[in-house]
């Protein structure tokens, strides 16, 4: 018993290790600074107590209007990404199901294919097909005559959001669909049987078995596709810039301002741990509202 | 009831195929373009180019100063390699002690993983940043690799699975007098294979994906990866011209693709036992 006690703290030392030194001890650093007056030019020049959370707080301070621009933002996009990237995934595996077994793992790899580009790839591709002077979609609606002159997709709202939630949509969704077809697949056949032989149509059976045998695999999707939006940035940083007017300006691009453009660490780490705390209430609250009496298996079940 | 069931069926695949065009219209969009001449990659209207050129992938390989793109596939190799190797390594063993072995305090160390996930990458980001910086390693291999190892994610996903593993093949071994790492080694590790295999991809994807973070630590741009070059062209002057822009896309996006490929069939099953639970 003891030799083993002692081979577990071998096998896990590394991952404390690491975990200790590239997570607990930036963690604890962000939470330090954020109570100091603290920048990358000019070093660390002492404590100064709640000073830079009262900053994001306070409506006439610079710092609070940035960051609830950014906040206002982001949580707009999470409202209007997160319902489209569960609806059309779950659509697209119920597509994908329903398929002949031949056919499956061809549109499947299609439909997931988009996950395996980077961000950087996926902005500087939208950024050209949604480009306002020249763009691809604007010269096939120019050319089909759908629109007289061509749409400014980057420079005015709502087209801005439209190509972001576009490009994230269609850069993510693939992996939340391969979720969905590994819930489906899950649900018992008989159940389906069963419901055809007292005529049950598509829709029934889609409110009564199939939606209910993947209440966990939603709430998963929902949670990680919350907690992923509130993350955006790349294709903000790349395809509008934040613009128009930093009307797509996120939380993580306002932080990024503040701690490298206004030199000021102290705010930027306590704008970061408010986020954090932010995200975090969203998780917490939707695994509390998804969860109910069901235990978490890894939490219970393991006192071997 | 059969003539209308395949007539069902036929109108179900031409509506996944119309939505797998609109899926693969950015990605022909990009290879085709990246063939294009200047004028006619602005002006188009159709995917296909009328006039076939590579010019656009000389000028991107020739022009070594601003765009070295085999350098920075380089160091994406040796930093995908490095962080998925070191990860994968360190997060299996660690995997391993929470769900076999006799680990202390196994319960509160499964619930702060779980509280660890849901908080955003950004709150330790530019403190690690700054950390770097106080010990001069910032445009070094050193940020750019080791802080992908604290991979709690990847910890819980390894773990998940093998609770649900059947404990009879290590039960033997064990009665056969085999010690615990021979064990881990010879028996569970080849064992787990698929979910190896899963969390390398994912994790692998996630270092080569990665933007915010190596675009802070790397300055210079021999140190860049494919992924933080291609944005450093997106944002600088190339902007001018789609076809360059995306033969650098292409660049960056096929290797991956093609590792996307191959792996696909080895990814399926593993990645739902991520937390659904």
């Amino acid at each position: 018993m003891k030799k083993r006690t002692g081979k577990a703290i071998l096998f896990f030392t590394p991952f404390v290790v690491c975990f200790l030194v590239f997570w607990v001890l930036p963690f604890l650093y962000g939470m330090y600074m954020s109570f100091r007056k603290v920048s990358l030019t000019k070093g660390d020049r002492g404590f100064v107590g709640l000073e830079n959370y009262r900053a994001l707080f306070e409506q006439s301070s610079m710092h609070a209007q940035d960051f609830f621009l950014g906040l206002k933002n982001t949580l707009l996009f999470v409202a209007v990404s997160v319902p489209l990237l569960i609806v059309i995934a779950l659509v697209l595996a119920l597509i994908v199901d329903a398929l002949p077994a031949r056919l499956k793992s061809i549109y499947r790899t299609i439909f997931f294919m988009s996950y395996a580009i980077s961000v950087t790839a996926v902005s500087s591709v939208f950024l050209w097909l949604f480009n306002g002077n020249g763009g691809y979609i604007n010269n096939l609606l120019v050319q089909a005559h759908f629109i007289q002159k061509p749409i400014p997709w980057l420079e005015a709202q709502p087209f801005a959001w439209i190509v972001l939630v576009a490009a994230t949509v269609w850069w993510t969704v693939g992996y939340n669909m391969m979720l969905f077809i590994n819930g489906l697949n899950e649900i018992d056949g008989a159940l389906y049987e069963a419901a055809s032989v007292d005529g049950a149509g598509f829709l029934k059976k889609l409110w009564y078995i199939t939606l209910p045998g993947i209440r966990n695999v939603t709430a998963y999707v929902s949670l990680t596709s919350v907690i992923a939006s509130f993350n955006m940035y790349g294709q903000a940083n790349l395809i509008t810039r934040g613009g128009p007017t930093q009307s797509t300006k996120t939380l993580i691009m306002v932080i990024q301002d503040v701690i490298l453009k206004k030199n000021n660490l102290g705010v930027g780490n306590a704008m970061a741990l408010v986020m954090g705390f932010i995200v975090m209430a969203f998780a917490l609250c939707q695994q509390y509202l998804t969860r109910e009496k069901k235990e978490l298996k890894e939490v219970s079940g393991d006192d071997r | 009831m059969t003539g209308k069931k395949r007539l069902k069926k036929i109108i179900l695949v031409l509506l996944a195929t119309g939505i797998a065009y609109l899926f693969l219209v950015p990605l022909l969009f990009m290879i085709f373009t990246s063939f294009k001449t200047l004028s006619e990659s602005i002006a188009s209207s159709e995917l296909l180019p009328r006039l076939w050129t590579v010019e656009n992938y000389l000028s991107i390989l020739s022009d070594t100063v601003n765009s070295p793109i085999l350098r920075w596939f380089a160091n994406t190799v040796i930093v995908t390699a490095a962080g998925t190797a070191a990860t994968v390594v360190v997060d299996c063993f660690a995997a391993y002690a929470l769900a076999r072995l006799d680990l202390p305090g196994k319960k509160k160390i499964l619930v702060l993983i779980v509280w660890v996930m849901s908080i955003p990458g950004i709150v330790t980001l530019f403190p690690a940043f700054y950390l770097f910086r106080q010990f001069s390693l910032i445009d070094t291999f050193a940020p750019l690799i080791l802080p992908y190892t604290a991979n709690v994610t990847g910890v819980y996903l390894i773990y998940n699975f093998l609770v649900d593993f059947p404990t009879s093949l290590e039960e033997a071994a064990k009665v056969d007098g085999a010690g615990v790492f021979r064990i881990f080694t010879v028996i569970v590790l080849p064992c787990i294979r698929p979910i190896i295999l899963t969390l390398a991809f994912v994790t692998f994807l996630g270092i080569y994906n990665d933007y915010l973070w190596p675009s802070l630590v790397v300055t210079s741009n021999e140190m860049k990866t494919v992924t933080v070059g291609i944005a450093s062209l997106v944002l600088g002057a190339n902007f001018v011209n789609p076809g360059l822009m995306m033969a650098a896309t292409v660049f960056a996006v096929v290797p991956a693709l093609l590792l996307f490929m191959f792996l696909n069939k080895y990814i399926v099953r593993g990645e739902t036992n991520v937390g659904i639970k």
